[in-house]
This record gives C-alpha cells, structure tokens and sequence, in this order.
C-alpha cells in the first residue's frame, strides 16, 4: 500500500522509515498508549492513538466452571491461543437499558419533518449565534459590534476552578428596552462600572474549597455530606483527565454565605472516609 | 452496558442456549454449525462440526457433559460438550425442529418435522450416562404422533411422564409420556404458531412466545394463562428473568418483508416487560434484523439475543438493572 503514495523527495522515505514504528508505552496511572502509522487506501498516512487502561476482575466461581475455563479448544478454534478472538469475538457499542414505567408502545415515531431538524441542530446548522452578544444573527449584524466587541477577553477565569469548566453560556438578550443592551454575562465588566451582579451567577457564590478527600469521592456524596446545611448550588470533585481518578479535593458552592460559613466551621476536621477534611474558603483565581 | 458480539455464524440464529452456570453459551444457525462460547468474555470454547443441514435446536445437561442437537439433515446428535466429538446419531425420516434435556438429564425429548408424507411425531430417548456415552439405542422410549396441529416447541415439566407442547396452531398441550394421550390442552392459549416456549427454574410456571403478537405465561398444571403480554410485532423467543420481576420478548416482522419496512419499524429489539403489571418497561437495541431467540443467564446477570443478522449480543447487565424499582419497591417471590 506504501507504494501507492507518491514520493516527492528522498527525505520522505527517512521520515517514513522512522514513523512507521510508532510508540508504546505505559504511564505511571497504569494507561498503556500506543501509537500506530499507517497508510489507508487513499493513500493517506494516519496516526492511530490508542490508550488503554487494564483493570484486573476477580470472581468467584464454582469448581466446574473452573475448571472448564481450562479446557483445550476444539472444532474450527482448535490450537488456537487463549483468549478472545477479535475475528468472532467484537465489543458492541453501549446500549442502554433504562427501566421505567409505562409502555413503550406508546412512543410514535418521529416524522420526517422533526428528525430533518433534529439532525440538523445537531450539526449546528440552521441556528446563528452572535459572537459578541451571542444574539441570533451573524457576528457582523451586531448592533453592539463597537460597544461589546473584545469584552470577552478580559473575561476573568471562574473562581475556585482548577480544571475550568465551560462558562455558563449567557443568557439570550432580551427584546425591548430603552438603554442600550447589555448581556448579563458582561455587566459588570464595563472600565468603572460595578453593577451588583446576577445572583445566579456561581462566581459570585460562596464556595468552599475542600481538600483531604478520599479518590473514589463521588459528587453525590459531597452534595449529601454538605446539603444537610443548606441548598448546595454546586459541586466539582477535581480529577485526572484520563483516569477519572478523583484529586482529592472538590468545590462546593452554597447559595448561602451564612450557610457555607456554617458549613465550612463544621466540616473542617471532620472525619469523612477515615480521611479528615479540611475546608477552607476558596480563593478566586489570581487575575492575568 | 456494552454488549459482546459474537460472530460465529454466517446465517441467521435457530437457538441460544445458557448451561447451568451460565458459563457457557450454546448457539446453533442455519449454517450447519454449533458454537459453544465463554459467556464472561465471548470467547469462543470451540464448533461441533458434523451436521449436514440448519442446526434447528440444542440443548445442554445440567452438567454440562452432553449436548444434544437437532437439525434439518433429519439426524439428531448427542456431543461431548468437552471436545467437541460426535458421540451418537439417530436418523429420522424429517427434520428435528425441536430437543430438550429432561431435568434429570436422563431423558431426551424431539419433535420431527411433518412432511414429504410423514406424520409429525414426538419421541422420547433414554440416555445412558456410563463411560463415554458412545452407547446409546437408537430405538426410543416412547413415540406418538400428536393429533391435529402439529407441535412446534417441547418440554420436560416437573410432573413426571408428561410432555408440554407448543403447537402450530397455537394450542398448548400436555401429552402422557407413554401413551401419548393428550392429557391436557388449551387450544386458545395463542392464535397463531407458538415459536419459542422457556420454562421457569421450577418449572412450575411457563412463557411462551407466539407470532400473534402476544408472549403469556402459563401455569405448568392446569395450562391456565396467567399473565399476557400484548406487543406490536410477531414474537420469536420470550424468556423469564431469573431473580428480577421481569420478561424478555425478542421478535420482529418476518424475515421476509424486512426489506420493505424501515429499520425503525421493524422493532429489532429485545423487550423487556415486567412479569406481574404486563407493561414494557425497557428495551434494547442492536439487531439488524428481527431476533430470532432469547435466553438468559440462569443467574440473571446476563441475556443474550441471536438475531436474523447472523450475530449474538451477549449483554452483561449493569449495577442499574438489578437496582431499578420501575414500580416501586414490590416484593416479588420467585
């Protein structure tokens, strides 16, 4: 297939010769990458990144079962290594199984019409978002190109935010009014202006920034553990980006500051998981 | 959950089938072969090769040592479940469409095909368990030809010397083992062909699946109809979750009109109804064809669907199966 590319220099063929190996290796969480070059039948090299991550199972079973897994393959299989074969054997994509009430008979297929749009929203055609005041026109229609137009940049990062999650999308601008517009998302941002801002806003809630918790701490169980204080608005466990291992530590955002300064004073050296929590104010990140 | 998918067979599935410990899986196709499968990991143990036409019909020991075959060549066979061997033939005049295990493994049970002038029959063997089960007579115990309708499914209940049948007409019978006098019958049980019929581990109560539409389960017994199951396509195979308060019904449109229906329409997926409210409560898809047969782990961690497609999905349930309370908490004896 390699000779299906055309070589346009000698230097090609070295740099072919020295992908072609491709890597492997193994990182200290225990996720092993490799990494593949291969040439597909357009002629195209591609680089295949694979991450895989093992985790042992163990299980009880009985005798006979056992001792069944030692049988010696027979049939079409015969004399072939232990093991699944990837030529029988595949790994389907997940479905899901969500019990619930009621029947399913009930649920009509969608029309024609509705599957179109849906199809569509999804490949996010059919819907113009404004750049600046994220309106419904295109960037350049904006009535408010010369006010708002690079505001964004100076955005401040979420407080209490390590790994920074998505800003929480602005609201759409309302129709109407006599001033001129301004998303809520940028109200107080104006040079000089410091206009209270949106209560729902979660930089503005009082978080608490939790340290010494366990790995396998869920978002549930903080929520549990601190809701019996009050309405918790929000809750983030930091984790590894490719093992889902949890940090330990996690941010947990009241709606109340009452309610977090009561929560923090009781939950401060408070034994969770046989580790002791310490709690502490979160401190909004450092501004560039 | 993520399902395995098994792809031992180059034509639609006949049947599936769990051993006691559901460690094996069994499967048979239209292509002459027999695959057995480590039902943890889908790999393949190894094939029984020896049929000359669609395997119709399985079915394993309890202690996984014998596997019994019936196929469309008109031979049905007994297999070292171990090795893979051939250990006995008997031949008939028509195909086997249907065998079964009695529940002390010491009895078979088949149906023959009726056709080209001979008469549909039912007939018992005895099977000798000494040394390598290479022994067997090849006269049966007991033969009949059920009257009317022709039976399309059997089975061992737990009285003894009797046969429950499932029959084209829809009527489910009970059948006296020697005589072959219908002890017992419910002509109304469906209205058209009963395709799939799976005892419960007691086999006190009974499920089967018709091209009706409908899946009932029925008391052994009295062959009262105890719970109906109304869905919107002909059912192939329909199973008793062991543990869970649940059914499984697998079916589809006709493997003949596939072509002319969308795929959304076709309703390839397998159905899961609760047992006592007869309301579906779930489904699963991943066929590309109607599903042919259904069986479930006899520990109820798992079930596992053969399709028209030529493919088995293996489907391990998740920790949200065994928790889910559609209905609230019920209390439900098994």
């Amino acid at each position: 297939m390699a000779a299906a590319i055309q070589k346009t220099s000698w230097a090609d063929d070295v740099e072919d010769l020295d992908q072609s190996k491709g890597e492997d290796y193994v990182d200290d969480n225990g996720i092993r990458t490799t990494v593949e070059y291969t040439v597909n039948e357009e002629g195209k090299k591609l680089k295949i990144t694979r991450k895989i991550k093992r985790t042992l199972q163990k299980s009880l079973v009985e005798h006979a079962v056992a001792e069944r897994k030692t049988w010696a393959k027979f049939g079409l299989e015969k004399g072939k290594k232990p093991g699944p074969d990837g030529a029988t054997t595949t790994v389907g994509e997940t479905v899901f199984l969500k019990l619930t009430p009621g029947n399913k008979s009930a649920e009509l297929e969608p029309s024609e019409q509705q599957a179109l749009k849906a199809t569509l929203s999804k490949a996010g055609a059919g819907k113009v978002v404004c750049r600046i005041c994220k309106g419904d026109h295109f960037t350049a229609k904006c009535p408010y190109k010369d006010s708002l137009a690079g505001l964004d940049n100076i955005e401040t990062p979420p407080a209490g935010d390590e790994d920074g999650d998505a800003p929480t999308p602005a609201a759409a601008p309302a129709a109407g009014g006599p001033s001129k517009y301004v998303p809520p998302s940028m109200r107080n941002r104006g040079p000089g202006e410091s206009m209270p801002r949106a209560g729902g806003s979660r930089d503005d809630l009082p978080t608490l920034r939790v340290t010494n918790i366990s790995e396998d701490t869920q978002e549930n169980d903080l929520r549990e553990l601190f809701g019996s204080f009050g309405r918790v608005a929000r809750v983030y466990v930091g984790r590894d980006r490719d093992t889902g291992v949890g940090k330990g530590f996690a941010f947990v955002s009241f709606e109340d500051r009452a309610v977090a300064q009561r929560a923090m004073e009781k939950m401060n050296g408070h034994g969770y998981d046989s580790l002791i929590l310490n709690v502490q104010w979160s401190q909004p990140r450092e501004q560039k | 959950m993520r399902p395995i998918l098994l792809q031992g067979h180059e034509r639609s599935l006949t049947q599936i089938k769990f051993n006691q410990e559901g460690d094996l899986l069994f499967s048979c196709s239209k292509d002459h072969i027999i695959n057995v499968w480590f039902s943890h990991n889908g790999e393949r143990l190894g094939t029984y090769n020896g049929h000359n036409g669609t395997v119709w019909t399985i079915d394993v020991d309890t202690q996984s040592r014998f596997l019994v075959s019936g196929s469309a060549d008109n031979e049905m066979r007994l297999w070292s479940v171990q090795t893979g061997k051939c250990l006995f033939v008997w031949e008939f005049p028509t195909a086997v469409k249907r065998v079964s295990f009695s529940d002390d493994d010491e009895q078979v049970v088949c149906i023959t095909e009726q056709r080209m002038g001979h008469q549909g029959a039912i007939r018992i063997f005895n099977i000798s368990r000494d040394n390598d089960g290479t022994q067997q007579s090849l006269e049966p115990e007991s033969m009949f030809h059920p009257v009317g309708s022709k039976a399309t499914v059997c089975a061992f209940p737990y009285m003894p010397d009797m046969i429950l049948t499932g029959h084209e007409s829809g009527k489910v019978a009970l059948f006296d083992a020697n005589t072959g006098e219908e002890v017992l019958s419910n002509e109304r049980a469906h209205m058209d062909v009963v395709s799939d019929l799976q005892l419960s581990a007691d086999r006190s109560y009974f499920i089967t699946s018709s091209k009706d539409k409908t899946a009932r389960i029925h008391d052994t017994k009295t062959l009262t109809v105890l719970k109906t199951f109304q869905t919107e396509t002909p059912l192939n195979s329909a199973v008793l979750a062991p543990n869970m308060p649940y059914v499984v019904l697998g079916g589809g449109q006709e493997a003949m009109s596939v072509t002319t229906t969308s795929l959304r329409q076709g309703k390839f997926e397998a159905r899961f109804w609760h047992r006592i409210f007869e309301e579906e409560v779930g489904r699963v898809k991943g066929h590309f064809g109607p599903l042919n047969t259904i069986a479930m782990h006899p520990a109820g961690t798992a079930y596992a669907s053969g399709g028209e497609d030529g493919f088995v999905r293996v489907h391990h349930f998740d920790e949200s199966y065994f928790k889910a309370r559609p209905y609230g908490e019920v209390e439900i004896l098994d």
